[in-house]
């Protein structure tokens, strides 16, 4: 099916890779920017390519970083105490908007997924056992999806990470804050009642 | 009680093109075989729970030279007034609508709209294999709570998971292929009890209704009991999964658990699936069918649309005079390639030649 000239159609392909994008969205971007002013593909080719050159994996804990450690590795007002377990780097973004949290992050790079041929070998288990002997950690928060993988993977760490002196604690789930009882789901509000706390006075 | 009042098909398995009107009451659809008659009540189905109960594909439904299925219907619930509007591309994603507001699960569908289908091939619950039955509980299941749906889902999910991990092992389990298989054998069971428990309880409450429903079909006094039978015992998952972890790694398969279960239905103390006679397991069939009608309309507190798929070219004049007495007040359609049974007293009667109403 050669509709367009190769170097269109590659460029078509090359769009319709990227997570998110179907063949009709791939298209779309792909005229757009062929329509568009020369400067603002200019923008983008570069943009891309001082990303890919610049940023890599945090060496500590394997968050994006530009240079050998992240913003967060290489802060020294963070709590070296305390280090919080997310599957992507995405989520230490997410964790970093609540602006609740004042310790380090390990990033695990996904989660438990045998489906998509990921064991815990493919995780950065390793390094974060690694951090928890010998960093002198003395809590760890699993902070990985609510979802199957990421519950299995929570359960995973948690045995794992069998080391005195440790504390390590799941995040809570349940409601969303503003939301209606009567609108949840049933799995989220057993949830949320069986993750109870008792009431301060 | 659920009724349907109109249905509009655009390359819809056989139909091109056909808007028909139905009758509150009980409708009858003739013609003759390979006309277009099942595919009518599939596509009524189809606009309750988005799937065949022919057991196809969904991209199966679209007509052979149309890029596009649209099925609308319009049901009035209770007096209320729903429009389902579906849209099956034979590429990307289908839409469906529910009074033009998009429907993100299929339980919110089957929980505004419910259909009970009766079909030739419900043999299987008697006749076939476990998975004939899993499928009619968990189908009912559904039904009666559409937030059961997660559960099922979630036991799919897992089971899944552990299946791949026990794949990949290749028959061999080191220490640490242990530890994380421990980690699924604990998720599974949580997922395997709490599915198994919602099946039993399902089960339970059916089986009174399946006694009567028989005494209904069939006359006579049999005896009916049905009993949901895990592989395993209830509240003992876990720990059967530790006895079958070596037969699970040597077939990389796992052997026990909700997805190897069975629901046994027995006539007189006798297993009815080899000890029940033809014409007794197609009462059976009936008495299950209906059963899950009654309990449905109760639990629901509103009666299903029925749908009888050819039911009667398999049933002699007493019994499918039985069969249309018992059901209850509800908005009927009835597929038939003879004339409409005696019994049926038709409000209406569609004629079907090639895929088009006849006047």
């Amino acid at each position: 099916m050669a509709d367009y000239p190769a170097a269109i159609q590659e460029l078509i392909d090359a769009f319709g890779r990227l997570p998110g994008i179907g063949p009709k969205s791939a298209q779309r971007i792909t005229f757009h920017l062929l329509k568009a002013d020369a400067s603002e593909s200019a923008r983008l080719v570069r943009a891309l390519s001082e990303a890919t050159a610049r940023v890599s994996f945090c060496s500590v804990c394997f968050n994006l970083a530009e240079g050998e450690q992240c913003m967060v590795c290489s802060d020294p007002q963070r709590d070296p105490h305390v280090l919080c377990v997310v599957e992507e780097p995405r989520d230490v973004v997410a964790v970093e908007r609540t602006r609740e949290f004042r310790g380090r992050y390990h990033v695990l790079g996904g989660a438990i997924d045998h489906l998509q041929g990921v064991g815990p070998e493919q995780l950065r288990v390793r390094e974060l056992l690694a951090r928890v002997q010998g960093e002198g950690i003395t809590e760890v928060i699993l902070c990985t999806n609510p979802n199957i993988e990421g519950e299995a993977t929570a359960l995973y760490l948690s045995r794992v990470l069998d080391v005195p002196g440790v504390t390590v604690s799941r995040i809570a789930s349940g409601l969303p804050v503003g939301g209606d009882l009567e609108y949840a789901d049933e799995l989220t509000l057993g949830r949320a009642l069986e993750g109870r706390r008792t009431v301060v006075r | 009680m659920t009724s349907i009042r109109s249905l509009s098909l655009r390359g819809f398995r056989s139909y091109d093109e056909l808007d028909v009107e139905f009758d509150p009451g009980v409708t009858v659809i003739v013609g003759d075989n390979g006309n277009g008659k099942t595919n009518l009540i599939e596509a009524i189905a189809f606009a309750s729970t988005l799937r065949s109960f022919r057991g196809v594909a969904n991209d199966v439904l679209i007509g052979i030279d149309a890029e596009v299925s649209v099925v609308r219907a319009t049901f009035d619930v209770e007096g209320r007034e729903l429009l389902v509007e579906i849209e099956l591309p034979r590429n990307g994603r289908s839409r469906v609508l529910l009074n033009r507001q998009r429907v993100a699960k299929r339980g919110e569908l089957a929980a505004a709209v419910a259909v009970t289908v009766f079909a030739p091939d419900d043999l299987e619950i008697v006749k076939g294999s476990p998975s004939a039955r899993r499928e009619y509980v968990d189908d009912l299941m559904e039904l009666l709570h559409p937030k059961n749906e997660a559960a099922c889902a979630e036991f799919a999910r897992v089971l899944k998971q552990r299946n791949a991990l026990l794949k990949q092992l290749g028959g061999r389990l080191d220490d640490a292929a242990a530890l994380t298989l421990d980690v699924w054998d604990e998720r599974y069971a949580l997922a395997g009890e709490r599915l198994a428990q919602l099946r039993r309880k399902t089960v339970e409450a059916l089986a009174p209704h399946v006694e009567s429903a028989l005494r209904d079909v069939a006359g006579g006094d049999a005896k009916v009991g049905v009993e949901y039978e895990p592989s395993w015992r209830l509240g003992g998952l876990a720990d059967t999964l530790v006895g079958s972890r070596g037969d699970d790694v040597r077939r990389g398969v796992s052997t026990v658990g909700p997805h190897r279960d069975d629901v046994i239905v027995r006539l007189n103390d006798l297993p009815s699936r080899t000890h029940a006679s033809q014409g007794e397991q197609r009462s059976l069939v009936l008495a299950l069918r209906l059963a899950a009608h009654r309990l449905l309309t109760d639990v629901r507190g509103s009666a299903p649309l029925l749908l009888l798929d050819d039911v009667f070219s398999e049933l002699d004049e007493t019994r499918s005079a039985a069969l249309l007495a018992a059901l209850p007040a509800a908005q009927t359609i009835v597929t038939s390639a003879l004339e409409a049974p005696s019994a049926s007293h038709p409000d209406a009667v569609l004629r079907i030649r090639d895929s088009e109403l006849v006047p």
